[in-house]
């Protein structure tokens, strides 16, 4: 007996598990250097070291993708190492840079949108007796969003410095790191109770990270017990179907429940009860459908750079899940319960379009499209075919690409009290200025699905595969949601570039580096993934899900 | 192998009893109330863990679920809204009615889906070996992955806690005695300091009151040039401030005056 | 009896959990009913393991526990600071958010 038959009694692969191991671990450090540091280093160090961690998690997985490796299940079988899982964790990875850019950024506002006490920030200013600051007064926070310090045009560096840095919530860096590795764990889980702690592992984060925003707190609170309260509601029906599942094929592992819903041990009604409870569990994470009612309110009231986190992120890791549970556990009963699903695709199809097209501000507007979307990667998922799966993966890298660059594009657009989230704010503005504009037209008819973008690719992939497999009428409702929904991106874009500007309307910021950086990146990719989409393509039709 | 009689008996006295704690705590108005409801709820589903040979499991229930999470509810509640009681206003028309039917299928289905099960034989041979040990086994063979990643949960909810209720401000940097003195000095007393101190016969620490010189006149630069009786003062109508007619204008004036000496010695 | 019954009982109590989180309007007791759900979990996760002989359910019953008392450290802090803010913890309050 030692560690090393320990180990091999457990089957730890540390190359296969580097990158989790890697995310995980540098959330820890992460938490002591919040610990040790003094408090005006700790926003560089924590940016440095994040990053780095992010990167060298993502070489991690490249090294292991191009090794020649084969698929692996670890730590005795509660984790799957294959090729879908490394595309789903390079995708998550990849996302992260321009998320933790993003986060990390105050050029836009003073301080950042995490400023630790935006009351103190605001005297500090005072005292130095920056005249073009207001300062409202403190105490309770009056109405909706109003009690903000705004700052109207103005770059942070660029006006008098206050006296001493204004300190930002650095714990957000060790949050998104745990998030981020309970995405990782969550797409490649290979058990259910793996999955269910690794949901909340990455759930829990960001229920935090939501209410953060203090500038706005009112909003960002309120989204934050919304998104809190539902999801912990939601992880309860996960749980029940996790626990039917388990009285059902006596295992909690993927593959034996595949095993024993082929022999007829029992009948099937917890099988597909459990089933359904998961799927309502696994459908709000991805925000799919009816049960998306948490989407645009969070969205909305979230810090905007979360909002881009958790809109690309969570719906990769979510949608990988998804894709593991009906392929791995679930692919031999498929004719059974897909119809239902074919329901749930319909209705977030639609009530993503109808609903998105009512919109009067532009997140919420992105968060019903997200609702949308997802009905479209939902069909991928339907079809449990090698096609279906390359096609939802490719879909979850360009979707997370350009939401992240559009959040990025919308946290700019600024008028007096915060972000002009009303679209009326958007009048205009290609002549205010051209750059935002054409950027964030580009990312909107990405999202359309109009050809050279990689929207248009994704599309095309995804669909294909369901008319592959037999689901006509599910492809041509998404065709006709696609073109409905191509109206509301064009209203923005229109608005945009054929109305006059309000002589009171918001001003664009100048990005700092770090969010010029995410922004480039997000719309660099979407060019990119719509005209040379076939490595990634490739890359994603890799391999399949090892049971 | 079977249930056994005395399985029965507590199964249908627990059973109960827990039914009771959740329908208690949905319908009582009082928050706190609720939770207590809850309390008795999960202290029947500890017997009952114990009654189905998991012991270990049901002390965890009574110790950690009762014991600590719900007291950590029952002591938020304190802080927190212990007055408040839901109102029976229904906001949305209707939907207590379409919970209560959701709720009614909901429980059909389950109990449709589970029924489905009945007369499953328990397994012919229960876990060998100790309770504690296989369940310690299992965690840190066949779940380790999931029990290190409750560690990442746990370190979440600890900081989380600290970034959410620590409504620290960052420390102001401390004020020096010589500070302190410097700023007061040159506050609305300039040139003469703070108040009088103990043993000093003052009538009034005003600054519509003037000073006196030791020969009882009054000082002239004690006298404010803002201050309308001490103005006058200075042009030597010091009689005139006994005037009936100016009594309350001047008990104003200097009320006014002496707030304002007091807030700006106590900055 | 059969260990059915237990099953029976889980559900309902789960039912009724889902109900009190649709019905009530005060953020705690919403997450209360939330635990409530998880103990009806437990209770079938633990008579699933006495079914099936093997002490799996019995281990992911400690998990869930664990999982719940994470959960309730931060969704009890995220209530305490939106009553700091708004002074109520009624979920009919947060209501700035809509279109």
């Amino acid at each position: 007996m030692g560690s090393q038959s320990f180990s091999d009694a457990l089957g730890v692969d540390y190359g296969a598990l580097a990158p989790l191991l890697i995310v995980l671990g540098g959330a820890c450090v992460s938490v002591l250097l919040e610990a040790v540091l003094p408090r005006v280093r700790r926003r560089s160090v924590q940016l440095v070291f994040s990053l780095a961690v992010v990167v060298v998690a993502l070489a991690a997985v490249i090294i292991r993708a191009t090794s020649g490796a084969g698929d692996v299940v670890v730590l005795a079988g509660s984790l799957s190492v294959d090729a879908p899982g490394l595309f789903l964790w390079g995708t998550l990875l990849a996302l992260a840079v321009p998320s933790v850019l993003m986060l990390a950024d105050r050029s836009v506002e003073p301080g950042g949108v995490f400023v630790a006490d935006p009351e103190a920030l605001a005297e500090a200013q005072e005292r130095v007796g920056a005249g073009s600051l207001r300062s409202t007064s403190s105490g309770l926070p009056s109405g909706t969003g109003t009690d903000t310090h705004g700052v109207v045009g103005r770059r942070g560096g660029a006006g008098p410095e206050p006296t001493t840095p204004p300190e930002m919530h650095t714990e957000i860096f060790p949050f998104v790191l745990f998030a981020l590795g309970g995405m990782l764990a969550f797409s490649a889980a290979n058990d259910l109770l793996t999955m269910f702690v690794a949901l909340e592992v990455l759930s829990l984060p960001l229920y935090l990270l939501c209410g953060l925003a203090r500038r706005r707190r009112l909003l960002s609170q309120e989204a934050a017990v919304k998104y809190f309260l539902l999801g912990a509601f939601a992880s309860a029906f996960f749980l029940y179907g996790v626990a039917l599942l388990y009285g059902y094929a006596g295992s909690v592992r993927l593959a034996d429940i595949a095993a024993s819903a082929a022999g007829p041990l029992r009948s099937d009604a917890l099988l597909f009860a459990g089933l359904a409870l998961l799927v309502v569990g696994l459908m709000f994470k991805a925000s799919v459908g009816p049960f998306h009612t948490w989407t645009p309110d969070v969205y909305q009231g979230a810090p905007t750079p979360v909002t881009a986190f958790m809109a690309a992120c969570t719906k990769v890791a979510a949608f990988g899940a998804i894709l593991r549970v009906f392929t791995v556990a679930f692919g031999t009963t498929a004719l059974e319960w897909r119809g239902v699903l074919w329901a749930v695709a319909i209705a977030s199809m639609v009530i993503g379009t109808v609903l998105g097209i009512t919109q009067t501000d532009l997140k919420r507007m992105v968060a019903y499209s997200s609702v949308a979307h997802a009905g479209f990667i939902l069909i991928g998922c339907l079809a449990i075919t090698p096609a279906g799966l390359s096609g939802t993966l490719f879909y979850l890298l360009a979707y997370g690409f350009t939401t992240i660059a559009i959040l990025g594009l919308v946290s700019l657009v600024r008028s007096g009290d915060g972000e002009a989230g009303h679209l009326s704010g958007y009048a205009g503005l290609a002549q205010r200025s051209p750059v935002v504009a054409a950027a964030l037209s580009f990312c909107l008819l990405a999202l359309a699905g109009v050809p050279l973008t990689s929207g248009f690719t994704a599309k095309f992939a995804v669909f294909s595969a369901g008319l592959a497999d037999g689901m006509a009428p599910l492809v041509i409702v998404g065709l006709v949601c696609s073109a409905i929904a191509a109206f509301f991106y064009l209203r923005v874009i229109v608005l945009m570039y054929f109305s006059d500007p309000a002589p009171d309307g918001p001003t664009v910021s100048l990005p700092g580096p770090m969010t010029t950086v995410a922004i480039t990146l997000g719309v660099a990719v979407t060019l990119l993934l719509g005209v040379l989409p076939t490595a990634a393509l490739e890359w994603a039709g890799a391999g399949t899900f090892l049971g | 192998m079977t249930t056994t009689i005395g399985e029965a008996i507590g199964f249908w006295i627990l059973g109960p009893v827990a039914l009771a704690g959740g329908l208690g705590m949905v319908f009582s108005r009082n928050a706190v109330h609720s939770a207590l409801w809850l309390v008795l709820t999960m202290l029947s589903l500890g017997v009952i863990y114990m009654l189905q040979a998991a012991p270990f499991l049901g002390f965890t229930q009574i110790i950690v679920y009762t014991g600590a999470i719900m007291m950590l509810f029952v002591f938020v509640l304190m802080m927190v809204g212990r007055d408040a009681s839901d109102s029976v206003v229904e906001v949305l028309r209707g939907q207590r009615v379409a919970a209560a039917v959701l709720g009614i299928g909901l429980a059909g289905l389950m109990i449709g889906a589970v029924a489905q099960s009945v007369g499953v034989p328990l397994a012919a041979g229960a876990p060998s070996g100790s309770n504690v040990g296989g369940l310690g086994l299992l965690v840190f063979q066949r779940y380790l992955l999931a029990f290190e990643l409750t560690s990442a949960l746990i370190i979440t909810g600890a900081v989380g806690a600290m970034v959410y209720t620590f409504a620290g401000r960052a420390k102001s940097k401390a004020i020096t005695q010589k500070e302190r003195v410097a700023e007061r000095l040159r506050g609305p007393l300039e040139k003469f300091g703070s108040r009088s101190g103990p043993g000093v016969f003052a009538t009034a620490d005003s600054v519509a009151t003037p000073a006196l010189l030791p020969d009882g006149s009054v000082a002239p630069e004690s006298l404010s040039a803002i201050i309308e009786a001490t103005a006058r003062e200075r042009l030597g109508h010091a009689t005139e401030l006994s005037r009936p007619g100016d009594e309350h204008d001047t008990a104003a004036h200097s009320h006014h005056a002496e707030r304002g000496e007091i807030q700006g010695s106590q900055t | 009896m059969s260990p059915t019954n237990y099953l029976l009982l889980s559900a309902l109590l789960f039912s009724i959990g889902t109900v009190g989180v649709l019905v009530r309007r005060n953020a705690i007791v919403v997450f209360m009913c939330v635990e409530l759900m998880l103990n009806a979990v437990n209770l079938s996760l633990v008579t699933f393991s006495r079914i099936n002989g093997s002490l799996d359910g019995q281990v992911m019953a400690f998990f869930v526990m664990v999982v719940a008392a994470a959960e309730v450290v931060v969704g009890l802090s995220i209530i305490m600071a939106i009553f700091r803010t708004r002074r109520t913890a009624s979920v009919d309050d947060a209501n700035l958010l809509k279109y």
